[in-house]
């Protein structure tokens, strides 16, 4: 599949200070996390990738065309920035008309499209109201239908489950998966880990403004040599297992878990243990509760690159 | 192919119309706009304050035409003009980087040019509307004996002219100055009411490096004369329709000027 | 067990003492201060203060300032209580007070309201008395350093230079006119700076309002003046107003024709409407319809 957004060696100062460094990646249609803690350079990527910052370094492209000052590819973009900015003093149903009027269509058809985004955020009851009374979490809901409601393919979204109730962000998760199906090319930043797991296994990670991994979450931790993978077993003769552990050569390390009935075990080829397990478990005799690896997450594989 | 490659792509004047419609309705609703209304017909005030000195002394007032040129238009020049045209100019760029509503803006199909075009024109619309309202209002109080006659309507028209000339120029730089720097208020008042102010009373040509020479070469002036006369303003006009062309040049030049720099420009948006 | 929590109040007993307003002056000032403009204009308000300090010295060295002197009398030259009264009321002292205050004080409640900053002034145990105070001791600052300041240096200059205490025994009240000016000027741009501050939450249209509202008096006032002639018409303008005050203060003659009463009393009428519009303006809470 070809990449829809790519960037080539993309650096940005801001003065003395480095916000993003030497970043050449390419993001192809479906879902991609960009996660990073506060202040990694997320959004002065997505600004980048947008066209509302230059870069100091290097290019961003979105089908082979520079981004910044394209207004023909804008057309094609939306965006769901991550602060809280509006004109207050409009009505929901004004602002989103605002914006799709400058998206060029005409009247008719911009207020149909008003309505079809307020309906999809839930949020036409309060269309007449001024966004200055909206709560928070009905603001977050305006900003993400602004960013959609042009029927954009490619979507970039800043923190887009910021403030919202977990039924909300429920909502919205859905939303997004919804486009995906569709084909659309999505960016999806956050700080928040399992938000990102509930949408994608694809992910950019990003550290102080440099890129640490990117592609598939679990390729991603195969590839973390340096730390060795952590299986836990819940089962009925937990030392009887451990016993037999100790005679693999790559077994690391095991120990008894906090719960009880748990061997932990740290492996240095995952592959290569989980395809020998079952065989050890018939050996045995032993009964299974529960495997699981603590470690097969995005929070661990962040943990490590960052060197946590 | 998505619904949004299908909208049609607006040419830069569509562009410009859009966003003129969208911040006419937005400025519109303003409570500013409605108060900066009121206080544009100040000149009414000024003018039914001086009618009903009048009546109370019981006499015509010798010279209304000149009490309008010289109390009114001077109000409206040397001071109504430039405080509303300083806010809303200077809005143009900034009111969207301080409320971080940039970024609506500049992620839509339309040129960054058209959008400082489109709000300059909203915005000299609007100023243009509140200050020509004041003076044709002050004008019809002041001349209410001898509105019949018609002869002082070209000296009113005159005067509109002027006033939006005015508000094209100044406007356009304070538009310029607001995308150069966010201290474009305190830029633009040491301009309007110190270098305007000041550089007036210098001999020569000195004078036309302010836009209200060009502005008071359009309008009578009369020259002091006397032992003080060095402490008074002294205006060598520029001829009229060289001055009118230097003002729209003036404003074109502001203008484009000002669309380069923010096409051009990386505004950092304050993240708090 | 699950406890019903609502919003409260703290109720109990402060044991040592505090000044609640001081951090908010505090920052407020480290604010001012952070911008270079400000500390461009900030110096340049010093000046008349400086000259008028230099006035002092060359009073008292008249005989090598001799061509200063040639042609009669030099008004300028001549500490007395016309002297004090000519600083407090010069049009460049005046607009640096207006211009201060448009850099210092635009933002101090405009900000506020606009990042909705209240409610975390008023979860604190601060009271709206607090607040003000805070707010009004960043403009204290400023207004003072031009004001009293200057007023006692040149009573004390004068004082060292002349090696005597001429000038207090022929006017003793002059520390005391030079504490109720600085006072007057003080207390009404400070509440007049807040009363347009709380009155938006746009800093930069507060800024316009405090420039435009001070010199659009004046202006109204020249234009009324040129019509009826009439001393009355004085009224109208606060730089008017603030300069009767100071006539009298100084026991000088007013510049126009009408009982500094008047004056006193529309300076006055505008602090009290500040107090009361800021008291409603100024809350925890705020609910939007």
């Amino acid at each position: 599949m070809s990449a829809v957004i790519e960037t080539r060696k993309l650096s940005k100062w801001y003065g003395n200070v480095l916000g993003l460094s030497d970043v050449s990646l390419r993001v192809e249609p479906g879902i991609t996390g960009l996660l990073g803690p506060n202040g990694a350079g997320k959004s002065t990527f997505l600004k980048l990738v947008t066209g509302q910052l230059k870069p100091s370094i290097g290019r961003v492209l979105i089908d082979g065309q520079a981004v910044r000052n394209n207004t023909a590819l804008f057309g094609r973009v939306g965006f769901c920035p991550e602060y809280d900015a509006f004109y207050e003093r409009v009505t929901g149903r004004q602002f989103l008309t605002a914006m799709l009027r400058l998206c060029g269509f005409d009247p008719a058809e911009t207020t149909a499209r008003a309505e079809a985004a307020l309906d999809l955020v839930e949020l036409r009851a309060d269309q007449d109201r001024p966004v200055r009374s909206y709560s928070r979490g009905m603001r977050q809901r305006l900003k993400f239908a602004q960013a959609v409601a042009h029927d954009p393919d490619i979507i970039i979204l800043d923190e887009p489950l910021n403030g919202l109730d977990p039924l909300g962000k429920r909502k919205v998760i859905r939303l997004i998966r919804d486009y995906r199906t569709e084909g659309r090319t999505i960016i999806v930043s956050s700080h928040v880990l399992p938000e990102i797991e509930a949408l994608t296994k694809e992910i950019i990670l990003i550290h102080q403004g440099k890129i640490l991994a990117t592609g598939d979450i679990h390729k991603v931790r195969d590839l973390i040599d340096t730390h060795p993978h952590i299986v836990s077993i819940t089962c009925d003769r937990p030392r009887d297992l451990a016993l037999r552990f100790l005679k693999e050569d790559d077994v690391l390390s095991v120990n008894f878990g906090a719960a009880p009935r748990t061997v932990v075990v740290e492996t240095g080829n995952r592959d290569r243990f989980f395809g020998r397990l079952p065989g050890l478990l018939v050996e045995l005799g032993i009964s299974v509760e529960e495997i699981t690896s603590p470690d097969d997450n995005l929070q661990a594989v962040f943990d490590y690159l960052v060197g946590k | 192919m998505s619904a949004a490659s299908s909208a049609p792509r607006l040419s830069f004047l569509q562009s410009c119309g859009r966003v003129f419609s969208i911040f006419f309705a937005f400025g519109r609703r303003s409570p500013r706009f409605k108060l900066y209304f009121v206080l544009s017909q100040m000149p009414v005030v000024i003018a039914l304050f001086a009618q009903v000195n009048q009546v109370f002394q019981r006499q015509g007032m010798q010279s209304p035409m000149l009490f309008f040129s010289r109390g009114i238009m001077s109000f409206d020049l040397q001071f109504l003009v430039l405080l509303l045209v300083l806010f809303y100019g200077t809005s143009i760029c900034l009111e969207e980087v301080e409320g971080r509503t940039l970024m609506y803006l500049t992620t839509r199909p339309v040129p960054k040019a058209a959008v400082i075009l489109g709000k300059y024109a909203a915005y000299v619309l609007f100023l243009a509307v509140m200050i020509n309202v004041g003076v044709i209002l002050a004008f019809l109080v002041l001349n209410i004996r001898s509105l019949g006659t018609g002869a002082a309507y070209p000296v009113l028209f005159q005067f509109m002219g002027v006033l939006t000339l005015a508000i094209l120029a100044y406007t356009a730089f304070f538009t310029l100055l607001g995308t150069l720097s966010k201290r474009a208020l305190a830029l633009g008042l040491m301009f309007s009411f110190g270098w305007e102010a000041v550089v007036q009373y210098f001999p020569g040509a000195t004078q036309r490096f302010t836009i209200a020479h060009y502005l008071k070469s359009l309008l009578p002036s009369q020259t002091a004369t006397g032992g003080l006369s060095f402490l008074t303003y002294r205006l060598e006009p520029t001829a009229p329709l060289l001055a009118v062309a230097v003002l729209l040049l003036l404003t074109v030049v502001f203008l484009a000027a000002a669309c380069l720099v923010f096409t051009h420009k990386d505004f950092i948006l304050s993240t708090d | 067990m699950i406890r019903d929590r609502g919003y409260f109040h703290w109720d109990g007993a402060f044991v040592e003492r505090r000044l609640p307003w001081w951090p908010i002056t505090r920052q407020g000032l480290r604010l001012a201060f952070k911008m270079k403009l400000f500390k461009f204009f900030f110096a340049g308000s010093l000046l008349p203060g400086v000259v008028f300090l230099a006035g002092v010295y060359i009073s008292e060295r008249l005989e090598d300032f001799k061509s200063m002197v040639r042609g009669g009398r030099v008004l300028f030259l001549t500490i007395n209580p016309a002297f004090f009264k000519t600083y407090y009321t010069i049009d460049f002292l005046m607009m640096a007070l207006v211009v201060l205050m448009l850099f210092s004080g635009a933002g101090l409640i405009a900000d506020d309201l606009k990042h909705n900053a209240l409610q975390l002034y008023f979860a604190r145990p601060i009271r709206k008395r607090d607040y003000f105070l805070g707010k009004a001791g960043v403009l204290w600052f400023f207004l003072l350093i031009l004001t009293l300041v200057p007023g006692l240096l040149f009573i004390l200059f004068k004082l060292v230079f002349s090696g005597s205490f001429a000038l207090l025994r022929s006017y003793p009240w002059l520390p005391l006119s030079v504490l109720a000016e600085s006072l007057v000027l003080t207390v009404f741009f400070s509440l007049y700076t807040l009363l347009l501050s709380s009155l938006s939450a746009n800093r930069r249209y507060v800024s316009i309002m405090i420039f435009g509202v001070y010199i659009f008096t004046d202006v109204l006032f020249g234009i009324f003046y040129g019509l009826v002639r009439s001393p009355y018409v004085a009224l109208v303008s606060i730089k008017a107003n603030l300069q009767q005050v100071a006539s009298f203060l100084f026991g000088q003659a007013p510049a126009y024709a009408v009982s500094w009463v008047y004056s006193i009393l529309i300076l006055a009428a505008i602090c009290v409407a500040s107090v009361l519009v800021l008291n409603r303006r100024i809350k925890g809470v705020t609910v939007v319809r």
